[in-house]
């Protein structure tokens, strides 16, 4: 029996090209199987690294909370009170230099202080790219930049240091400039920069550009037409890539402490370099904690700004 | 200090603006504007009527330069830029100040009412005296308190005083138009161009719209050219109406001579073919 409507598969349709297809399939599978041998896959290996993996697991059970919580382990200043110490206050010219030198030395060996300190690294990254990227985002875009070689030149320098992974720029200003947590915030700021320019960049070339003729027609000068015309179209999305390139740079911040950037990732790679699993435990727990709460604040902020 | 901006007082008999030999071809060749010769007085309401593509909006845009003219000229008398009264600028030939100080006497009205979305609806209005505010305050949306009276009044005008401080995409397709009627007021312009302005909204507001238009025209002396696609409307409303086909003018007159024949000029179309449309 015909349906009411089967007379439309009479209709031709477009052969399927089945040779296409394999063609395609094979191309994929012949990738995959190229991708792992070149990298020596090897299922054996990660099952017979298991019982190491368990046994690290049971050396780092239980964490050693204390590392956060004791106050012993936060090496108070002896000869200063607590309050002197942690609070804002009048001292002597010796008081002084104990409470700067727990400050800059103590402090960011303490779970607590590296932790804080990955924070500051990923704030003061993230603000400094969010200034240079902002006018630099103008230059790079087509519809705002003042010259064309301009908006070409800022491009093309900008995509070629994109191409450098953080890490690798925190590597090189190690070497510069030498270790500690300034090193991480260059680092995160530059890396940040380039892609913020990207995104500010193609934020402003999918404005209404109605508007920007709306606003040029008043006889407005070009910073006027920013003011009015692009900063309110485009400022959401940039308080939005701030807020999402803060996230990703908690991370970042903590990968650049491992290779001696400061914060918490620095006292991670030295628990671990010690075989002290237990403490390393606290530093992974506390990081992990950090960044869920981050991303979680980071979605709710930016929800907020759109 | 800026000074406020006043508006500018012209004979009523001689000409705000004089086209001739108007020409635009785009880049891709496509000739869009084959010599528009036309002048315009001031307190004329003009419609502007043709097909999709006959080159309404080029003219409109040629005439504040948002679209750069190939050849021909666009006389204005010297006062209007600032300059000495007996003078005659050439639009066509001026740049950088000069150019923003004849952009800022043109308001603009547009179909999408191009509005800063996010911005204030007092905002927006405000951003119509930018030609005349202080550069770098202004960017900074810091007006004197004598501009921000200004905006006020002119939202007033357009009776939409008390959404002053709503977001502009917060309120109604037809009250944007008015916030960009507005806008174009603070410009204390010699002339408002209309690209379409009525096209986005129902027939009522297009009426409401068109007839704000008509009084502004009136009462400041303003010349106010708009294309418009419903001919009812440029019949009902225009002191003149010029119809354009192909990139030339093919009809120039008050909307009583509109005739059949006319009509089909403008529409290059067969009298059968616009029967049952209200011509
Ligand atoms: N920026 C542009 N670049 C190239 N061609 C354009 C541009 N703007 C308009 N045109 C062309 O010019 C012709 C006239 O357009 P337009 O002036 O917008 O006519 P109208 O407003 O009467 O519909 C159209 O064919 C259009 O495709
Ligand atoms: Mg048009």
């Amino acid at each position: 029996m015909r349906g009411a409507t089967d007379q439309y598969l009479d209709l031709p349709r477009p052969p399927r090209s089945t040779g296409k297809r394999l063609v395609v399939t094979l191309s994929v599978l012949a990738v995959l199987a190229w991708a792992f041998l070149g990298t020596q896959f090897n299922p054996a290996e990660l099952v017979a690294g298991l019982p190491k993996m368990a046994d690290m697991a049971k050396q780092s059970w239980p964490p050693d909370w204390g590392r956060l919580f004791d106050p012993a382990d936060y090496h108070l200043p002896e000869e200063l009170t607590w309050q002197q110490t942690l609070l804002p206050g009048p001292l002597t010219q010796d008081q002084q230099d104990i409470r700067d030198a727990w400050w800059s030395n103590t402090w960011p060996q303490t779970i607590l202080g590296g932790t804080i300190q990955t924070i500051q690294m990923a704030i003061a990254g993230t603000a400094l790219a969010a200034l240079f990227s902002f006018p630099l985002g103008f230059l790079a875009a087509r519809n705002t930049s003042p010259h064309p070689s301009v908006y070409f030149g800022v491009k093309v320098v900008v995509n070629v240091l994109r191409s450098i992974p953080d890490f690798a720029v925190g590597l090189v200003l190690i070497s510069a400039i030498g270790l500690g947590p300034f090193t991480g915030v260059s680092a995160l700021a530059f890396a940040t920069t380039t892609v913020l320019v990207k995104l500010f960049s193609e934020a402003i070339e999918n404005i209404d550009q109605g508007v920007v003729e709306a606003i040029q027609a008043t006889g407005a000068n070009r910073f006027q037409v920013y003011s009015f015309a692009v900063v309110p179209q485009v400022m959401a999305d940039f308080i939005s890539f701030v807020i999402y390139r803060f996230e990703a740079n908690i991370r970042a911040a903590t990968v650049l402490g491992l290779i001696g950037a400061g914060g918490i990732g620095l006292l991670m790679n030295a628990d671990f370099r010690t075989f002290q699993y237990q403490q390393a435990a606290v530093s992974v727990l506390v990081l992990i904690v950090l960044v869920l709460i981050v991303d979680f604040a980071s979605a709710r902020l930016r929800r907020m700004v759109q | 200090m800026s000074r406020q901006p006043t508006s500018i007082l012209l004979p009523r008999d001689a000409d705000l603006i004089q086209v001739t030999g108007l020409h635009k071809t785009y880049p891709g060749g496509q000739e869009v504007l084959k010599g528009v010769d036309l002048a315009f007085r001031p307190g004329e309401f003009v419609a502007i009527l043709g097909l999709s593509g006959a080159g309404k909006s080029t003219f409109l845009r040629c005439l504040n330069r948002l679209v750069e003219p190939t050849s021909g000229r666009i006389l204005v008398p010297g006062m209007v830029v600032d300059r000495p009264a007996d003078a005659v600028v050439d639009i066509v030939r001026v740049s950088g100040p000069e150019l923003q100080r004849w952009r800022r006497r043109v308001g603009m009205v547009f179909q999408q009412f191009n509005l800063a979305k996010r911005l204030s609806v007092i905002d927006n209005v405000l951003s119509g005296s930018l030609g005349y505010a202080h550069p770098m305050l202004s960017s900074l949306r810091m007006f004197s308190d004598q501009e921000q009276a200004r905006a006020l009044r002119n939202l007033d005008r357009v009776g939409l005083l008390p959404l002053a401080y709503q977001r502009a995409d917060a309120i109604s397709g037809g009250q944007q138009q008015r916030v960009a009627i507005a806008r174009a007021l603070m410009q204390c312009p010699a002339m408002i161009l209309g690209d379409e302005p009525v096209a986005s909204l129902d027939p009522k507001l297009s009426l409401s719209i068109l007839e704000l238009m008509r009084n502004i025209c009136r009462e400041d002396n303003i010349t106010v050219l708009v294309c418009l696609h419903v001919l009812e409307l440029a019949k009902r409303y225009a002191d003149r109406v010029i119809g354009f086909a192909g990139g030339q003018v093919v009809f120039d007159g008050p909307p009583d001579k509109l005739d059949d024949l006319s009509i089909r000029r403008i529409y290059q179309a067969k009298t059968e073919e616009l029967r049952g449309f209200s011509v």
